[in-house]
């Protein structure tokens, strides 16, 4: 590994890439409105138009992805530390396919999908990890990183071959997934917010008092035990914060890849591989990391924007790609 | 008007023809996308695959013996639902079943301007297969036309764009003047606008209803992008028919108007958005299509 | 070359003159087995489907006897289908087992290093985005070889296998995956609807030129896959073993992977993305020789296997409406590796 920052000055300068993208966010859109109006509107004193734009549909979206960001950037660290294998994404876990196929059902029964109900998708995620999670309780499956994870993606192509069954029936839902399958955060209902919210709370509620029994596992399951930690409910309970996070996050902007994998690998690099360390710095980056690639998403296709989900597979791909050329990948 | 009156000058002409010679008029050539089609006689085992050639054939008095269940659910469009009875289905848009249509023993089947080359190529070798030219941008006249003529029932077919026309040139007298129009269809992610050259949009505007500029851009896609919530005036004009796949066409406007940028646009303050079922009003084409616009039509704007 | 002296129970030797081959026991009587079953399916398909006939009929038809309504039945719509089932199937068996094995991971199949979804990506973009005279499955092959010559060009120095090479696909195949939904989003319903047999794998009226394409590739692939297998199965315990046996690990890998994209790809273009073939094809194949070797062409025939059966079920579970193969694959195939990976649980990995 290169020179490792202090954690406090990885986190001082996440923190200020935070705020600089938090401000671009609200003064860069697809519209009419320039960076000086922009300005104006947020110093307060620009026309109507101007200030709908920035101080409610820009402000709206900013939130939206900070909180999605954080609960994706979370998840990620966790997951990869829980199943200690680099590769795992929140994806891999059933637990996006549990969320999509919520969703598909939701549609499916009646509900249309900007009014749907959050709670299903975070239910759909819920069901997902506790299929993953049943597995791992079964003879000794859960010691195997790789066999743990490649359950998961048994039950994700399952899952996902359900929804496409149920897509096959009805058409009509075909054709809305299709705009939702790709994560985005322009056009939710303006309640989103105060619906996901309790869910990330919740979700890193449950991880807090994991952190500790997690680092300890990274050393290995017998000085996990020795140091009076119990390994399963050390999973199981980080499994849950996962499916928390996700689901939360796959309800309120639809399934946004890449950013679980991507956070973790950019924290592991800046403070090193303890999770006492990327946790935190994390929670800063996953929102930089879907502020940049949302904002950026405005500015491409102006008038029109691109789904974040695109630009976020677009952006972490070659990210992930130069890491891992960069380095060999830190056993976990 | 003028490409219009040829044709139908062109038409009649042809149909004037079949009927004075008897006993040439079952024999046919159709100028399809996969090359011409030689027919002769008046097909009796048709197989309608897509709503189009359907819409066509049920105007026109065929019962078609089989069709694909529809993009908008598990069974026909819900608006030829009643006239096409009891039919077959013979599979969905997205995978039509080959051999239950073979099993249905077709002497006649017309397909829709997009079928891919391998479906023609099976296709084809179980009866003369009808694959109109020109895709969704096509004037929807000579989509039907082809339709007809290939069903034998050109003549018939000319009666029944005369009497769209007719209720066009009627309609238009009760129209309100210098009025704006776009079809826009609400997604869970934002909602894109119609282009103003598709059938639809053809038909509003011999109505005399101007297209929104964003929508006559566009020229090559059936729809726009999705539009930003930031730039969502742009779709705005004097009346906005808001379509959904779905055939209540209410829950769309539901869902817009909860979105803040929506309930700022002119129409909607004006009260003057109306919700349309859009199986019709973003997808199909055909005679009975167009009454059915004409009347959603009429219902909202004619004084 | 040094040999390796198997228990002798488990394998018997077929002399042919010169030539000898060490059979192993089991295996043989699976391949014998899996034959026999795919025989007896391909003839039961033939002759079941929708409109009733007599295997006998069936086949008669099959050779040219027959009304012509049977005749166009079987030579034009079963026999292409059944044929393009077989043949993808095997080749996403073969291929899945090759590549699992050289990356020492369950989780390798072509379908995880961005193969299938680049083949996916270039299908849908002729169908939706640029709507070209090329055929949807040229360009599938196209697809398929632009994303392994990409996870290769880019892998490149960290070896065929480890980590990096399939995070290196993984990468590839996220951003092939995010173009195909763009695509697929900013397409009108029509054209989506058009693309979707390529977005979920189906053998419905697949162009027979890919079909015979994809067996002449099939014809040469495996009995290249067969050679290698020797040099991959020693390969399997650990580097050093295998160089102190004489094999020459980079020609090998280096070959293995070009037989295993070049199978992938053909059936791809076929089939478009039925992935969990080659994930549950080597599965079952390894199951049932209940061995640790590479039974790549035991892998091969459960591939087919699978396929045709998955297919003739999509077909007929509710029909007329069909399911696509992919659907069925993934709904039978996902519990099936599930049991699998429960059943060996404190087995090692391959």
């Amino acid at each position: 590994m290169p020179s490792r920052l202090s954690l406090p000055r990885a986190l001082g300068l996440a923190a200020l890439c935070l705020l600089a993208l938090i401000l671009a966010s609200l003064l860069l859109g697809a519209g009419d409105v320039g960076l000086w109006a922009s300005l104006q509107a947020l110093l307060g004193h620009a026309d109507d138009e101007a200030r709908f734009v920035v101080l409610q549909l820009r402000w709206a979206r900013t939130e939206l992805a900070l909180l999605v960001g954080l609960a994706l950037g979370g998840a990620g660290v966790l997951l990869q530390a829980v199943t200690r294998n680099p590769l795992a994404e929140p994806g891999l876990l059933g637990v996006s396919a549990g969320a999509s196929f919520a969703v598909v059902l939701a549609i499916n029964l009646g509900a249309s999908a900007a009014s749907l109900h959050l709670g299903v998708a975070t239910l759909g995620a819920l069901l997902g990890c506790t299929l993953v999670l049943l597995v791992t309780q079964m003879r000794g499956v859960g010691e195997d990183p790789v066999r743990l994870v490649l359950a998961g993606a048994a039950f994700s192509g399952l899952l996902g071959a359900l929804s496409s069954l149920l897509l096959l029936w009805d058409q009509r839902t075909a054709d809305e997934m299709r705009f939702w399958i790709i994560g985005a955060l322009a056009g939710r209902p303006l309640d989103t917010l105060s619906w996901s919210l309790p869910g990330l709370l919740l979700g890193l509620a449950v991880a807090l008092p994991l952190i500790r029994p997690l680092a300890a596992l990274a050393l290995g399951e017998r000085v996990a035990s020795g140091l009076g930690h119990h390994p399963q409910l050390t999973r199981l309970g980080t499994l849950l914060a996962v499916a928390l996070l996700v689901g939360t996050a796959t309800a309120a902007a639809g399934p946004i890849g890449f950013i679980g994998l991507i956070v973790p690998y950019i924290a592991r690099r800046l403070v090193g591989s303890d999770i006492r360390r990327t946790l935190g710095l994390s929670l800063l980056l996953g929102p930089c990391v879907l502020l940049f690639a949302d904002t950026l998403s405005r500015l491409l296709v102006r008038p029109y924007e691109l789904p974040v989900g695109v630009i976020t597979a677009f952006v972490g791909a070659p990210i992930l790609i130069a890491v891992i050329r960069g380095h060999r990948l830190p056993t976990l | 008007m003028s490409l219009t009156s040829l044709l139908r000058g062109a038409a009649l002409l042809t149909a004037g023809l079949l009927l004075s010679t008897p006993l040439l008029a079952a024999a046919r050539t159709i100028d399809g996308a996969y090359g011409s089609v030689e027919l002769s006689g008046t097909p009796q085992r048709v197989v309608a695959l897509g709503e189009n050639a359907l819409d066509a054939a049920l105007s026109l008095g065929i019962q078609p013996l089989g069709s694909l269940a529809s993009r908008g659910g598990s069974d026909v469009p819900h608006y030829l639902k009643a006239k096409a009875g009891t039919i077959t289905l013979v599979g969905s848009v997205r995978e039509p079943n080959l051999e239950a249509i073979l099993a249905l023993q077709p002497d006649l089947i017309l397909a829709s301007g997009d079928l891919p080359n391998d479906l023609y190529a099976k296709l084809s070798l179980m009866a003369p297969t009808v694959v109109p030219k020109g895709g969704t941008f096509q004037d929807w006249r000579q989509t039907y036309s082809t339709y007809a003529l290939a069903l034998n029932q050109s003549e018939q077919a000319e009666q029944r764009i005369a009497e769209i026309d007719t209720r066009i040139a009627a309609l238009r007298e009760r129209m309100p003047q210098d009025q704006q129009v776009s079809v826009v269809r609400w997604n869970p992610q934002g909602p894109f606008i119609m282009s103003s050259h598709l059938f639809v949009g053809q038909l509003l505007q011999t109505l005399g209803l101007k297209a929104n500029e964003l929508a006559a851009a566009q020229q090559r896609k059936p729809h726009s992008d999705i539009i930003s919530l930031e730039n969502l005036a742009k779709v705005d004009a004097d009346w906005i028919f808001l379509a959904t796949l779905n055939p209540d066409g209410r829950k769309a406007l539901d869902d817009a108007r909860q979105q803040p940028a929506f309930t700022r646009l002119k129409a909607v303050e004006n009260d003057r958005v109306i919700s349309v079922d859009g199986q019709i009003w973003s997808s199909s084409s055909g005679y009975l299509a167009a009454q059915h616009i004409l009347d959603d039509v009429e219902k909202a704007l004619a004084r | 070359m040094p040999r390796i002296s198997p228990p002798l129970t488990a394998h018997c030797v077929l002399r042919l003159g010169d030539y000898s081959l060490l059979l192993h026991r089991r295996s043989s009587t699976v391949a014998l087995f899996l034959c026999l079953a795919l025989l007896l399916s391909s003839a039961w398909i033939l002759a079941f489907g929708a409109n009733g006939l007599t295997p006998w009929a069936a086949l008669r038809a099959a050779f040219g006897q027959g009304e012509p309504m049977q005749l166009l039945l079987i030579r034009e719509l079963r026999v292409p289908r059944l044929l393009s089932g077989l043949f993808s199937g095997a080749a996403l068996g073969a291929a899945g087992c090759l590549l699992q094995t050289l990356a020492r991971n369950r989780l390798a199949t072509p379908g995880v290093i961005g193969i299938d979804n680049g083949a996916t990506a270039f299908a849908v973009a002729s169908i939706v985005a640029v709507p070209t005279s090329l055929a949807p499955s040229a360009l599938a092959l196209s697809g398929a070889a632009t994303a392994a010559v990409l996870t290769f060009a880019l892998a490149a120095g960290g070896g065929a296998r480890g980590y990096r090479f399939i995070v290196v696909g993984i990468a590839i195949g996220a951003l092939f995956g995010a173009a195909t939904n763009l695509m697929l989003a900013r397409a009108d319903i029509d054209a989506a609807n058009a693309a979707y047999p390529w977005t979920v794998g189906s053998l419905n009226a697949r162009p027979s030129q890919a079909v015979w394409l994809l067996g002449g590739g099939l014809l040469l692939g495996l009995p290249a896959a067969k050679l290698l297998v020797r040099a991959l199965s020693l390969m399997r315990f650990s580097d050093s073993v295998a160089i102190g046996l004489g094999v020459r690990l980079r020609l090998m890998r280096v070959l293995s992977l070009l037989l295993c994209v070049w199978l992938t790809a053909l059936a791809v273009a076929v089939a478009g993305p039925v992935g969990l073939i080659a994930l549950v094809a080597p599965e079952m194949a390894r199951h049932l020789c209940a061995r640790h070797g590479v039974p790549v062409l035991n892998a091969a025939l459960c591939g087919a296997l699978l396929m045709i059966l998955a297919d003739w079920l999509g077909r007929h579970l509710l029909a007329p409406i069909e399911i696509p193969v992919g659907i069925i694959t993934a709904i039978v195939g996902a519990p099936y590796l599930l049991w699998i990976l429960l059943r060996q649980s404190s087995r090692s990995s391959p």
